[in-house]
């Protein structure tokens, strides 16, 4: 019994007080309900756009009733041809591909790119630090817009690269400034003395820095995840060739689709409606999001608060 | 604000190429990222001077004609300027007065919420929409507004009503956008809430209520002025970047019928610079827009600091 106690007292937000002779008065009693209340109102509001997305996908072919009605169909009447079209064509795999090369390449070229540099501004030692902490800066304090970046991958002929796609935001100087943070905090000591050993700073990286930093190497390369997924806008200004297409481009033609016939590659989706073959590949194109949320959430939560205190 | 027990500086004078030696491995270290920095960050700005030029793709940002402030005179001229510089205040300002209040008392809400698992459910439902690209909420929204499909309409329906066309309707579309981003982030807007409220010492609440103060009284006394420095931080963050009013919600959302209403200042670069190829005018406008924005930021950052007394984001 006491072992549960304790274990309830922890997992609140709010710490229990230990004050126990003022009993609570009607206006506590009715906060108390204000905030139940409150609560499940929030739940039903963040609830019903996704879920009316999600039973919107299993509609059936042959499906009458409103859509309102839809919401409330029973899962053993759910129809999977939306799903089973879309894993059937060609154009949603290759697409689907292309975004999963998309990630993982832009990750690796991130985290490689952004550790070494939040580390190197972290040496506090290093003659040129306080310039180099201002020559990082500028480029994030002045944005010039996307036409001077446009010419730019033009003029490297990065176009119609999936590299084109994740290379212009591979250093974010935001998650620099957050990484740097960290390896500010590490204590100077644990490299000092790694140093004196005969480390190098490389050595010291690799071998001191890295294993403290998971849960920002974590966070960071989640960050970076969901923005190189989720980057529709690169895709359309650098990636011409339709082969090439991430998810988000197709995702955006199928949902702009009027009808089957206005979009040539969707014509072999079979006899799924249109409306739930949108709404599944809203569903395809979110669920690798979905699927990595709870594992990273609790290292996104503390790599934040890391980043959002010192801020 | 140096350390003066720190060992690098107790050395008298160091030598500076001694010192460069010693870090030749940083150096090292940093040469790819530099240069990716550079090349990445640095020629976008020196690509940035063909607002200056009449650009045209085969004399290169280098070699077209210099017109000196041509571009930006056009610009301000303009009848779209007004038109521009209203919509992206408007959906800034609008965001931060919807969005603001909606993540605070969401964090209240969150911490006070005694039911663990209703709160977990919240707190880990709430964050999610921050995750989703608007490519998707587009979808989503489309579930929900669309006039032939969307449950929206069919309450409407349900009632007696006409269905409402919510993307292309000028009165309702600055709704929708408003709304449907406070959707997608107020949950990820509370988390630096929740966190400063977690800080707050419990026995602050334990002393009021010995003195009698009610919850509500507590919330007002206790909470609010205990998480106030970061509201004002947040605010001021904010309106540091108070010219981006989200190009990918309004490029998702927006059709040639709302434009009047819908077109900020990146969409509108978007279109003449990358749709029309007026390279020269677009990028005058984006500078135009970077500049007042560093302004902001550069002041915003200098309040936060003077109020939260040296601590800044920089």
């Amino acid at each position: 019994m006491a072992e549960a106690k304790t274990k309830k007292e922890r997992i609140h937000l709010k710490p229990k007080m230990h004050n126990k002779t003022v009993r609570p008065t009607r206006a506590d009693r009715i906060f108390q309900i204000c905030v139940d209340v409150f609560m499940v109102l929030m739940l039903i509001i963040i609830l019903i756009p996704l879920w009316s997305t999600v039973t919107l996908s299993f509609r059936p072919n042959t499906y009458i009733g409103t859509y309102l009605q839809g919401m409330f169909l029973a899962p053993w009447d759910w129809s999977f041809d939306a799903y089973k079209a879309l894993l059937g064509n060609n154009g949603f795999l290759m697409a689907f591909t292309n975004s999963c090369k998309i990630l993982v390449g832009g990750v690796v070229c991130a985290l490689l790119l952004t550790i070494p540099l939040a580390y190197v501004m972290s040496v506090k030692s290093m003659p040129g630090r306080k310039a180099l902490t201002t020559i990082v800066l500028i480029p994030y304090i002045f944005d010039v817009g996307m036409i001077p970046a446009y010419l730019l991958v033009q003029n490297i002929g990065l176009m119609d690269h999936l590299a084109a796609v994740f290379l212009p935001g591979a250093i974010s100087t935001y998650n620099v400034i957050i990484m740097r943070q960290f390896f500010d905090g590490i204590p100077a000591e644990l490299k000092e003395s790694a140093r004196i050993d005969g480390c190098s700073e490389v050595q010291i990286l690799l071998r001191i820095v890295m294993p403290l930093s998971k849960a920002i190497v974590m966070t960071i390369g989640l960050y970076y995840g969901v923005s190189f997924w989720n980057n529709f806008f690169n895709a359309m200004l650098y990636i011409q060739n339709s082969n090439l297409n991430p998810l988000p481009i197709l995702l955006r033609n199928i949902l702009m689709a009027a009808g089957m016939n206005e979009y040539v590659e969707v014509s072999a989706f079979g006899n799924a409606p249109i409306e739930a073959i949108k709404a599944a590949s809203v569903f395809m194109s979110a669920i690798p999001m979905v699927i990595a949320y709870p594992f990273i959430q609790k290292y996104f939560t503390k790599g934040t608060l890391a980043g959002a205190v010192k801020g | 604000m140096k350390k003066k027990d720190s060992p690098e500086l107790m050395v008298p004078k160091p030598n500076l190429r001694r010192e460069i030696l010693r870090h030749k491995d940083v150096y090292l270290l940093l040469l790819i990222p530099f240069v990716f920095y550079i090349v990445f960050k640095y020629v976008p700005i020196f690509n940035a001077q063909i607002a200056f030029k009449n650009f045209r793709a085969r004399d290169g940002v280098l070699g077209s004609a210099w017109i000196g402030l041509q571009n930006f005179t056009d610009f301000f001229n303009s009848f779209y300027f007004w038109e521009l510089l209203r919509n992206t205040l408007m959906y800034s300002f609008g965001k931060i007065i919807i969005s603001l209040p909606v993540s605070i008392i969401l964090s209240i809400a969150i911490y006070e919420c005694t039911h663990y698992a209703l709160r977990k459910t919240v707190q880990t439902l709430a964050y999610l929409p921050h995750f989703l690209s608007w490519v998707i909420m587009y979808g989503v929204l489309f579930a929900l507004l669309s006039p032939s499909s969307g449950i929206l309409n069919d309450i409407i329906k349900l009632f007696g009503g006409t269905p409402i066309d919510f993307l292309s309707s000028v009165h309702a579309f600055p709704w929708v956008v408003l709304l449907s981003d406070a959707w997608k982030e107020m949950g990820w807007s509370a988390i630096i809430f929740i966190a400063a409220l977690m800080s707050i010492d419990v026995s602050l609440f334990e002393a009021a209520m010995v003195e009698g103060a009610n919850s509500w009284q507590r919330v007002r006394y206790i909470t609010l002025p205990a998480i106030k420095p970061v509201i004002v931080t947040v605010l001021l963050l904010k309106i540091g970047t108070i010219l981006d009013a989200g190009f990918n919600q309004m490029y998702m959302l927006y059709s040639p019928q709302v434009y009047s209403i819908a077109d900020i200042i990146d969409t509108w670069v978007y279109r003449q610079g990358l749709l029309n190829f007026q390279f020269g005018l677009a990028t005058a406008v984006g500078l135009f827009k970077g500049i007042i924005g560093m302004i902001l930021v550069l002041v915003s950052n200098k309040l936060v600091s003077r109020f939260n007394e040296g601590s800044s984001l920089f």
